[in-house]
């Protein structure tokens, strides 16, 4: 196994909502791969399908959400090599035994994830004793402490119920269950929206911490692009349903290319500099029963062209291969100026994408 | 209502308090406690001008706002209306209503989805005195002030037909459809999907400018006060802890509850310095009634800290601070002969 392995492999994955005529689609056509020990990171505003993506991968999704199309490959290492495992083609039974094990999630309310009639200690001593049988009482309650030590609380908080933790606490308890089992993969569902600044500054700190310690993979989902840059490797950013743009996190930051992307960073004030006035993103978010023709993004796109109104673009490599952007002005052929503040150069030397 | 002159302060708050009496946390004898929303608040809003009220959550903003629009009651200090003090035993008449409007955080919530958008317009409109006669055109006018346009075509829809922002467009149309003059708006923005927000920020400021409102901003994101106030308070438990006019509160804080919420912001143009800089708050939440609310929290806190409530302190010309590490001599020594002295 080398550091090229990919932990997970994802290949134009759908999801839709209800089925026939009345059916939107949420998650359209999505493609990408994750290193192992790399962080991804998604952005996206409320509804663009950030939390519909990742319960279809890990196979969490309800009705009458609908997986429509795609792969998804988990590779799993072990002592004889590298396991490929099809999550969309496993039984449930196969499921549950990588999840926690190998891949595992935090869900973006960690309230409504709890069981609120449950202490957490019974929580950890379930996750512990489906999967390692071997682990007596005490070695799964020794474990649960180690965990929640590792996420900065003490070993009280395990006679606690859910209702009696801060927020910012039960993240934390959420997070140290994640990493119990030791996953390859950690999946997190925005899991410091909720929370105030400097407990969210805490927590990814800490997270910051673990993966250094464990090495574990991530995906990070939150529309807090600022917060992404800090944390992530590489960003996905999505708009109803579609990655529009997928890029080194330094280089998406400070060179962006799909005008989406450009919007959503002109839409946070910035903490220096000169104040001026900033304008976000003109129009309404898109109402997925009523997608436009064309580039979804094209009715709010002070860019658009003829073009974008009628034809879907492709998923464009540029910068070397090193991004993807879904946008018909850098389509050559197109021939379009493409505006300056959509083609600035920049190169990082943090890697992503050697 | 006329000739106000931006910078007048049309609305004062004089140490204004807020105590709730609740029960302990645990157990069925649980002592009563107190819980000190809002304590010994002075602040002035004053025409064309944005204060913007930050703080982290429970730190007293939304009692602060529902007391400056006398929804809640104070059980402390007093109110000044355009010069005149407010008497808070009589209920809130409806010029104080009309005068100071309050704009809250959930537009979902705050409109009624059963009529449509006339409606909710039209009932503010004829409560607070407009003639029937002049109902639809003072409505196409409040809507055009929010940029809803044509006006028409908002008010013939459900809620359910409008993206948040428009609504909370709506929302704010129906706050200035009485004329106000002082906004009071509680995290307009934070129920907002992220690239509507500042369209909703900059219509309030463009509205606090051009009709010279007076309006108090408040949020817990202190890259948006930076952006639209004249004038920023930091809140930690029911006290303001610092004040400053523009951006100097971000961009030079002095007081360390302050420093913590500015450092602890994602800023990606500052990548090194990140994980270090938390690395030493402490895990401890709780508040400190006896000396400083945030000494139990206080990276720097020293013993004086802990026993005796800080001063406030002018260190620049309208930069005030509650904070120990910026008293004078005077004032330190004005504790010292009454308290243990400064280790
Ligand atoms: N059970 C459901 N039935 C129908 N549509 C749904 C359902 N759940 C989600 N959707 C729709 O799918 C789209 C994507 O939703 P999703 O929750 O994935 O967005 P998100 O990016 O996670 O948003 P947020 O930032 O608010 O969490 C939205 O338009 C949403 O309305
Ligand atoms: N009716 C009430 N009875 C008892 N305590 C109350 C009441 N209303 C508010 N409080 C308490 O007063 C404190 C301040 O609450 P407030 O709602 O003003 O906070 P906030 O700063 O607006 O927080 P947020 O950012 O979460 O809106 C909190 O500790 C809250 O629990
Ligand atoms: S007074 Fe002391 S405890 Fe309070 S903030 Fe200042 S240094 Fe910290
Ligand atoms: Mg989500
Ligand atoms: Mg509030």
């Amino acid at each position: 196994m080398t550091e090229q392995t990919n932990i997970l492999e994802v290949k134009d994955f759908s999801v839709n909502y209800g089925y026939g005529e009345a059916s939107v689609r949420a998650v359209s056509d999505v493609s990408f791969t994750l290193g192992t020990s790399r962080v991804l990171g998604v952005a996206g505003e409320s509804g663009s399908g950030k939390s519909t993506l990742v319960y279809g991968l890990t196979r969490l999704l309800r009705a009458p959400g609908v997986i429509s199309s795609g792969d998804v490959i988990l590779n799993i290492p072990g002592p004889d090599g590298v396991r490929s495992f099809d999550m969309l083609a496993a039984t449930e039974e196969e499921i549950r035994s990588v999840r926690w094990t190998n891949i595992s999630i935090v869900l973006q309310s960690a309230l409504s994830a709890l069981n609120p009639l449950r202490r957490i200690g019974r929580e950890f001593d379930e996750v512990f004793r489906t999967h390692d049988k071997s682990l007596s009482k005490d070695d799964r309650k020794a474990r649960a402490i180690e965990l929640l030590a590792m996420v900065g609380l003490d070993a009280n908080r395990l006679d606690r119920f859910p209702h009696e933790l801060s927020g910012g606490q039960r993240q934390r308890v959420m997070i140290a269950m994640a990493l119990a089992l030791r996953p390859e993969l950690v999946i997190m569902d925005e899991p410091t929206t909720a929370l105030d600044v400097v407990t969210q500054r805490e927590i990814v700190s800490e997270l910051y911490e673990l993966r250094k310690q464990l090495g574990f993979a991530m995906i990070f989902i939150t529309h807090d692009l600022s917060l992404l840059v800090e944390l992530a490797d590489e960003i996905m950013v999505m708009y109803a349903g579609h990655i529009v743009e997928r890029a080194v996190a330094t280089e998406l930051y400070n060179a962006p290319r799909h005008p989406y992307t450009l919007g959503l960073m002109n839409s946070f004030p910035p903490l220096h500099g000169q104040r001026e006035v900033m304008t976000g993103i003109p129009g309404s978010p898109p109402d997925l029963k009523a997608l436009p023709t064309g580039c979804t993004f094209s009715p709010r796109c002070p860019y658009a062209m003829d073009i974008c109104r009628e034809k879907v673009p492709p998923q464009l490599p540029l910068d070397n291969g090193t991004r993807l952007v879904a946008c018909w002005l850098h389509e050559p052929s197109v021939g379009a100026a493409v505006p300056v503040e959509l083609s600035k150069k920049f190169v990082s030397n943090a890697g992503g994408a050697q | 209502m006329s000739n106000v002159t931006k910078g007048d302060v049309l609305l004062e708050a004089k140490g204004l308090t807020r105590h709730f009496v609740v029960r302990g946390d645990s157990g069925l004898f649980a002592k009563k406690r107190t819980v000190r929303a809002v304590d010994d608040v002075n602040l002035s809003l004053r025409a064309g001008h944005v204060l913007a009220v930050v703080g982290e959550s429970g730190s007293g903003k939304s009692v602060l706002a529902r007391m400056l629009s006398r929804i809640t009651a104070p059980t402390g200090g007093s109110l000044v209306l355009n010069g005149q003090e407010v008497d808070l035993k009589a209920p809130r008449d409806k010029a104080y209503a009309s005068q100071v409007q309050l704009v809250l955080q959930d537009p979902f919530a705050a409109i009624n989805p059963v009529h449509r958008i006339m409606h909710c317009i039209e009932r503010a409109l004829l409560l607070h005195g407009t003639t029937k006669g002049d109902v639809l055109a003072k409505a196409h006018e409040v809507l055009e002030s929010v940029s809803l346009t044509p006006p028409q075509q908002y008010l013939d829809r459900f809620p359910h037909e409008l993206s948040g922002g428009q609504l909370q467009r709506i929302n704010i149309a129906r706050g200035l459809s009485v004329n106000p003059r002082i906004l009071l708006a509680d995290e307009p923005i934070s129920m907002l999907d992220v690239s509507v927000r500042l369209g909703v920020l900059n219509l309030l400021r463009e509205l606090c400018d051009n009709r010279n409102l007076a309006m108090m901003y408040i949020t817990h994101d202190i890259a948006s006060a930076r952006y639209i106030a004249d004038e920023t308070v930091v809140m930690y438990a029911g006290q303001i802890v610092e004040r400053a006019r523009d951006a100097s509160i971000i961009d030079a804080p002095v007081h360390p509850y302050t420093q913590l919420l500015v450092n602890s912001v994602p800023d990606p143009e500052n990548l090194e310095s990140r994980h270090e800089a938390t690395a030493k708050v402490g895990g401890s939440t709780g508040f400190n009634y006896e000396g400083c609310r945030f000494s139990p929290r206080c990276p720097d806190a020293m013993d004086i800290c802990h026993s005796n409530q800080p001063p406030v302190t002018e260190v620049a010309e309208g930069h005030l601070s509650r904070c120990w590490l910026q008293a004078t001599s005077e004032q330190r020594a004005a504790v010292s002969i009454t308290a243990k002295p400064i280790a």
